[in-house]
């Protein structure tokens, strides 16, 4: 059985079969989070123009590539996806430890469905961190770091987080995309909004965290 | 002129003496003294009162950087920085005998830092053995504080980048903590 873009539930495939050419991340994104949910031991494999194949081991939470995650090539263009079943007692995909799967997912989950709510993620939900992705690991911005901040101590739809961090909806649709693809994100249909505590007049004027990335230049 | 004070904690040989030398602009004042527990960690010498560098912003406020020592017999120093702090950076070295009992150790003894402002923890050495994965520290860590998210990072001290961003989300966090009126301390 394929594992492509629009069969996103089943057992794990050994072979891939007409997966469409695509171009950018969401179709991988999608293909992926589908194995995540499936929970069990696979290996997938991408074939990604230019870049080589993208080699996944779902086991060890690794994956081997040849192109460095600091050039992550955002408008990739992908040829193939092969995912095959395999067991706990089988040699790992290639030689470990690999590269930390968390990195290359917070890209992907960065860089797909345009700034779109991914399609796993329903409506009128509200999300908080269950634990913080290890950013001095990941390529990220000061904005990013001041979403996580939001998340790590309430919970928030997308357009509460943009607000609360003073960023685009967009941008904040892109960071919950990554961290559910990373699951490391608590979801809520029912938790409460969470009201802001009203301005002191220190905390008026700019913030420390905005002063003291000026002075460090960032 | 207004004064922040972030702690820098952790076991010895954590690397928390580096960290303070990345990120402060002035010399670092170090109270270093001979090791006498290089059984413990293989290290020359030790920090056995306190390190201290700085970050002057505007002219205007300083961010104060205090690295206490992590052996127990210095607690005393703990307890008169701690008052003062409004948040901490916890190193703990990934290649020590049990660095997930040590992280929750300080975690415990300074949890009052937390409650009043924020702490973010930092795994050093990650890199140089099969220690402890980042998701073994968040594991324990929600086992045992399940009301706490903590920010758990690998860092290596010596990167200044590294530091930046773990003392950036620190700020962030008790920022972000205070706007939701979760802490006790004053707004930065």
């Amino acid at each position: 059985m394929t594992v492509n873009a629009n069969h996103v539930a089943g057992e794990p495939a050994s072979v891939s079969m007409g997966f469409p050419v695509t171009v950018g991340w969401t179709h991988a994104a999608i293909a992926v989070f589908s194995v995540l949910r499936l929970n069990t031991p696979v290996n997938l494999t991408m074939h990604v123009e230019m870049h080589g194949p993208l080699l996944i081991d779902f086991r060890h939470h690794a994956f081997s590539w040849s192109t460095p995650l600091d050039q992550f090539p955002v408008d990739a263009v992908h040829t193939g996806l092969e995912t095959e079943p395999t067991s706990a007692d089988a040699p790992p995909f290639f030689e470990l430890p690999g590269q930390d799967l968390d990195g290359l997912l917070w890209e992907m989950g960065i860089n797909s469905f345009g700034g779109a709510a991914a399609y796993w993620l329903p409506k009128g939900e509200r999300y908080k961190l269950t634990r913080w992705p290890n950013v001095t690991r990941h390529s990220h911005n000061l904005r990013q770091m001041k979403m996580l901040a939001v998340l790590g101590n309430t919970y928030a739809s997308t357009s509460e987080l943009a607000t609360l961090a003073g960023v685009e909806e967009v941008e904040a649709q892109s960071l919950i995309n990554a961290l559910s693809l990373m699951r490391i994100l608590s979801r809520s249909a029912e938790a409460p909004a969470t009201a802001a505590a009203p301005e002191t007049a220190a905390a008026k004027r700019k913030s420390l965290f905005a002063r003291l990335r000026k002075r460090l230049g960032r | 002129m207004a004064e922040h004070v972030i702690l820098f904690t952790g076991p010895m040989g954590a690397g928390k003496t580096t960290a303070i030398r990345s990120l402060s602009e002035i010399e670092v004042v170090s109270t270093e003294a001979n090791n006498s527990e290089r059984h413990i960690v293989d290290k020359a010498t030790t920090t056995v009162a306190l390190d201290y560098g700085e970050i002057l912003i505007d002219g205007e406020e300083k961010v104060r950087l205090y690295g206490i020592p992590g052996q127990k017999r210095f607690d005393f120093m703990w307890a008169i920085l701690k008052k003062r702090a409004k948040g901490m950076i916890l190193l703990v070295n990934s290649d020590a005998p049990d660095p997930i009992g040590q992280m929750l150790e300080f975690i415990d003894d300074f949890r009052e830092l937390y409650d009043r402002g924020g702490v973010v923890v930092g795994v050093s050495r990650a890199d140089v053995i099969a220690g402890p994965t980042l998701g073994d520290f968040s594991e324990a860590l929600e086992r045992t504080n399940p009301d706490l998210v903590i920010p758990v990072f690998t860092v290596d001290p010596r990167d200044r980048d590294q530091m930046e961003d773990v003392l950036l989300v620190l700020i962030a966090n008790i920022e972000m903590r205070a706007m939701f009126g979760m802490t006790t301390a004053a707004a930065l």
